[in-house]
């Protein structure tokens, strides 16, 4: 690609890094950005851009040079091809802001393969994403460019990245897989991550279950070097593994708070630690049981259990028992080699970690397994700590070959924009059609290199459909974030589309004639899960949520409707074991014109910083210089509230919320565990990030430097 | 080299209990919660990014490299260590132990720096290159001469015209290279470096401050005339310095801008007005931008470590925390 000279006065990003500076009058220059993304098609995009005569022209000459797959096409007559490609390019698609654009074109776009020219604006990656979902499904493909293209449903980077090229990843975003105490196990893991990482998207690993460091092998004491080896195997592995170099691996891996190994496990993250156990590019989780909570509330010791002998005495892994259950048995069964700490000064120690280093994630294993609707045992999350599946071991036999192949987990997200859909003509149409075009990318996907993974998806379809743009959405309507107004709509935004993802789900099963594996185990086919809808009225509680309904005709679900619902539901079942996790949604909100996730912004202008784009700044949405009071950042939210705008979508969300907390650096550790049991108390099922933000010390700040003020 | 070594002639037990100037305990804390260390910042992720940047940009970037090496060195093994006789508390002989100690941190930074992207050959050249280029030589010389003079004022002006001034024609490379999504690691570390120069040369400039305000108005003057005179000799240096690296790249004119803009910083710490007018001050936005010390980056797991994060105070949880 050719950039423009450097030094060159007015190049994008300089205009695009004056977001960052106030104007003259201090103001927030807004139109500099916009100045920005449109040099950028100028001096940049439109130069570099593939010229073809006709659409015939370009998709023949895609498919021969083999950028494009033939049988994608192949499911569509020409003609439809060409009335889709009308309707997309017929919305005057244009991109809100320059990181917008900037991030669409540098990681999205299809480019020649030298990498030195673009083959896609915007409007063909929406059109090859909906034909490759719709599989051949006319009527499904024009649904998804209406929804992708208006902004209302943005797939997952990997499926929008990747669908409908010819050399590519997998659609799906995330995987998990658990490890056993056995080396078959440890090394499978290691290979499934190298598999998974090389065909895109996260990996999680489940630690909980090896043996601690001095635990014995064939039952001579002090052998094994317990699980920080295991760590440094995958970090390395993570890192070699990178997706056609698009970016490195990622990997997380998730440790029992009473697994002995836990304090070992933390100090990976300290600032000081020794290189041989340091841990830097690898993500960390925590699973914290009930009990954990009990006992430091109570200040007492917390017992750690060897999962070598827990397996021994149960004929179970570690994590497939319910610690808080078991705790007193365990503490009274010699068999279990153990040993102790303060509860207290565990939560300390994972404070401190995280003011350090951000991590762990936590999993607050009891909230997570009262809420499953499916039969079975969560023991972990993933990368971003939003997906919350079941899942059972694989055996292996002596020549490695599978004895028995587990359930292993992936899942494949979307998210909607939640400003725009409370937009949309049809709200429950648009939540089908996401549903709809997530389900085809379970249906599509087959892991073969992992078989625990592939069969997993088999029998589950388990999808993950996400919410993005809350705080924007807001901000436009002028509610204030994490107030009683805003809780309120949040409440009743995440029960209205928990309906329509069941309905549409509901309707898949219809359709294919079968529900996922396992169904007639859950408490959807039980009834028990509609209780809490057909039970009690849910509705808005203030006037200013319902007023948002009622303008923008969104009609709220009845006791009725439900009543209806758990009918068909009994009946027939749904397709997809699980539907919905809210994800930290990066790339794609800014791709979208979107805040992340429902979290509050982090900043006015927000700083973002990726291997690919360098240091990029981004204006919220819907923000001007006249609203700026309602774009609080996270940091002035402050803890409290996130939870409570969390904990009321989370009452609606079968799987998780990737939900980050935020401090100022004046905050102590303390600070830190009182949100954590704050979360815990009301319900919230896992935490992603500490981010701390450091403020310049007085004196010694940039001028008129946006991020830089409070 | 040191024809006397200079040490504080007596020393009482240092009482942290006992504040005579707030700004040390403040300052004491900034710089300890920002404590880090280079083996934290993925350097080994750049290694693509490096292998895409033509040889003379990889020259002109290690070259950066050695020059900052031999500053902070400097500034690591002489120059705080020389103003610690001059404190006036026990806890600015305090602070500047600290300055002292991460100076050689960064000095040492670069090492992994090298080391990561380029082969001991190459590192070698590059070092060569440092103690051959005159103006690299003479900046060293000019801030040795005055840290070796027995006038602490003056030493401090030195000091802060290091740490805000002189460092900054070798963070303008990076700060460019990550603007351009090149080398963002790096960029990373150097702006925990810029992090605690910010400090650094604030906290020396105040202190500068502290003891000119005893001073009579005559040894003011001639305070103010000694420093806009240093001002210009380190400037004049530094442009020459600035084409030796930046000529060739044609990054120059951009770079002297911002060597404007941080002499006035630099003076500004010193409690003065600024020299360069604001027409010659406007620095590069992304540069600018990318400039500020706050952690506020926004990163994923997919990139590096962020400079984000800093040690937490750590509080014990009572009773009523966890009452439920």
């Amino acid at each position: 690609m050719t950039h423009p000279a450097p030094g060159l006065a007015m190049d994008y990003h300089s205009l695009n890094a004056m977001l960052n500076l106030y104007g003259p009058n201090g103001e927030i220059q807004f139109d500099k950005d916009r100045e920005a993304a449109r040099e950028f098609f100028l001096q940049h995009v439109n130069q570099n851009t593939v010229f073809f005569h006709s659409l015939r022209e370009r998709l023949d000459y895609l498919v021969e040079k083999e950028y494009y797959e033939q049988a994608v096409l192949d499911q569509y007559s020409f003609e439809f091809i060409t009335s889709l490609n009308d309707l997309a390019y017929s919305k005057k698609f244009r991109f809100q802001t320059f990181l917008g654009a900037f991030k669409y074109y540098t990681s999205y776009t299809l480019k020649t393969f030298d990498g030195k020219r673009y083959l896609e604006r915007f409007e063909d990656r929406v059109v090859m994403t909906a034909l490759g979902l719709a599989q051949g499904d006319e009527k499904l493909a024009i649904a998804l460019v209406e929804e992708i293209i208006a902004g209302r449903f943005q797939p997952a980077t990997p499926t929008f990245l990747n669908s409908g090229k010819a050399q590519r990843g997998e659609l799906v975003s995330c995987f998990l897989l658990r490890i056993e105490d056995n080396m078959e196990s440890i090394s499978r893991g290691i290979n499934s991550s190298l598999q998974l990482s090389k065909r895109g998207g996260g990996v999680a690993l489940l630690l909980s279950n090896i043996r601690e460091a001095g635990a014995p092998i064939k039952q001579i004491e002090n052998q094994s070097s317990g699980i920080i080896p295991v760590m440094k195997l995958l970090e390395d592995s993570f890192s070699y593994a990178n997706q056609l170099g698009a970016r490195q691996g990622a990997g997380a891996v998730y440790l029992h708070a009473h697994h002995p190994d836990i304090m070992r496990f933390l100090d990976t993250k300290r600032e000081n630690a020794d290189e041989k156990v340091r841990i830097k590019t690898l993500s960390l989780g925590v699973v914290v049981p009930d009990i954990t909570f009990e006992l430091a509330k109570k200040d007492e010791d917390m017992y750690l259990f060897s999962p070598y002998d827990v397996e021994r005495v149960y004929g179970v892994p570690f994590a497939d028992i319910s610690v808080s259950e078991k705790y007193h048995e365990m503490v009274d069964d010699p068999r279990i080699k153990k040993s102790k700490m303060k509860a207290r000064d565990f939560f300390q120690t994972l404070a401190e970690i995280q003011f350090e280093s951000g991590y762990p994630y936590i999993m607050f294993e009891d909230t997570v397994n009262a809420a499953n609707p499916i039969k079975g045992r969560i023991n972990m999350s993933n990368l971003c700590s939003e997906i919350l599946q079941v899942n059972t071991p694989t055996t292996y036999n002596e020549d490695l070959s599978y004895d028995s192949i587990g359930k292993d987990i992936s899942c494949n997200l979307g998210s909607m924009n939640i400003a725009l859909s409370m937009d949309s003509p049809d709200f429950g149409q648009t939540v089908e059609t996401a549903i709809r075009g997530l389900n085809s990318v379970s249906e599509q996907s087959h892991i073969s290199s992992v078989r625990s993974i592939e069969d997993g998806n088999d029998r589950s379809h388990a999808i993950g459909l996400g919410q993005m743009n809350l705080h924007g959405y807001l901000a436009r309507e002028r509610v204030y974030y994490g107030s009683e107004e805003a809780i309120d709509f949040t409440n009743i935004y995440f029960y209205t589309v928990l309906f329509h993802a069941l309905r549409a789900s509901n309707k898949l099963a219809v359709e294919r004639g079968h529900a996922f594996a396992g169904f007639e185990d859950s408490t959807y086919a039980s009834g028990a899960f509609f209780d809490k809808y057909t039970d009690q009225v849910w509705a808005p509680a203030t006037a200013r949520a319902a007023e948002l309904f009622e303008t923008s005709g969104v009609r709220v679900p009845t006791q009725a409707d439900w009543a209806e619902l758990k009918a068909s539901v009994m009946e027939h079942g749904i397709y997809n074991q699980n539907l919905q996790a809210v994800p930290p949604t990066g790339s794609i909100s800014y791709i979208n014109n979107s805040t992340s996730s429902i979290h509050p912004i982090a900043s006015k202008i927000e700083i973002r910083k990726e291997g690919k784009l360098g240091r990029v700044y981004y204006p919220a949405p819907f923000m001007t210089n006249d609203n700026l009071s309602f774009y609080q950042d996270a940091y002035e939210v402050g803890a409290e509230k996130i939870i409570d705008t969390y904990a009321a979508a989370t009452q609606h969300v079968d799987q998780g919320l990737s939900l980050t907390l935020f401090f100022k650096d004046t905050a102590t550790t303390r600070d830190i565990n009182k949100a954590q049991i704050y979360a815990w108390r009301k319900g919230i099922k896992t935490i992603y990030y500490i981010r701390l933000r450091q403020l310049a010390l007085e004196g010694t700040e940039v001028d008129g430097c946006v991020s830089c003020m409070l | 080299m040191i024809d006397k070594l200079k040490l504080v002639s007596h020393v009482d037990a240092i009482n942290w209990n006992k504040i005579e100037d707030e700004k040390d305990v403040e300052v004491w804390n900034r710089l300890t919660n920002n404590f880090w260390l280079p083996e934290k910042i993925p350097l080994s992720n750049d290694v693509q990014s490096w292998n895409t940047l033509t040889p003379v940009e990889q020259q002109l970037t290690m070259r950066v490299f050695t020059g900052l090496t031999l500053l902070d060195t400097i500034q690591g093994t002489v120059g705080a260590v020389s103003l610690i006789p001059d404190a006036i508390t026990p806890h600015e002989e305090a602070v500047y132990t600290n300055i002292a100690f991460m100076e050689s941190v960064h000095a040492k930074s670069y090492s992994s720096i090298f080391s990561t992207l380029c082969s001991t050959k190459e590192i070698d050249e590059a070092f060569r290159w440092s103690t051959e280029n005159v103006n690299l030589q003479k900046k060293a010389s000019i801030v040795m001469d005055y840290y070796q003079g027995d006038d602490p004022l003056k030493r401090k002006v030195a000091s802060t015209l290091l740490e805000s001034f002189l460092f900054y024609s070798g963070f303008y490379l990076p700060m460019y290279w990550s603007s351009r999504a090149k080398l963002t690691n790096t960029a990373d570390l150097i702006r925990l470096i810029i992090r605690d120069e910010a400090v650094h040369g604030y906290y020396i400039g105040y202190k500068y401050q502290k003891g000119l305000e005893a001073a009579t108005q005559e040894r003011r003057d001639e305070m103010k005339d000694y420093t806009f005179n240093l001002v210009y000799e380190l400037y004049e240096n530094e442009v020459q310095y600035t084409q030796d690296l930046y000529d060739e790249v044609g990054l120059t004119e951009d770079v002297k801008k911002f060597l404007h803009y941080n002499a006035n910083k630099a003076l500004m710490n010193l409690g003065y007005e600024a020299m360069f007018p604001k027409t010659v001050t406007d620095v590069n936005p992304a540069i600018l931008s990318a400039l500020s010390p706050n952690a506020d980056e926004n990163h994923d797991f997919f990139s590096g470590s962020g400079s984000s994060y800093v040690i937490g105070k750590a509080v014990n949880t009572e009773d009523a925390d966890w009452d439920f």
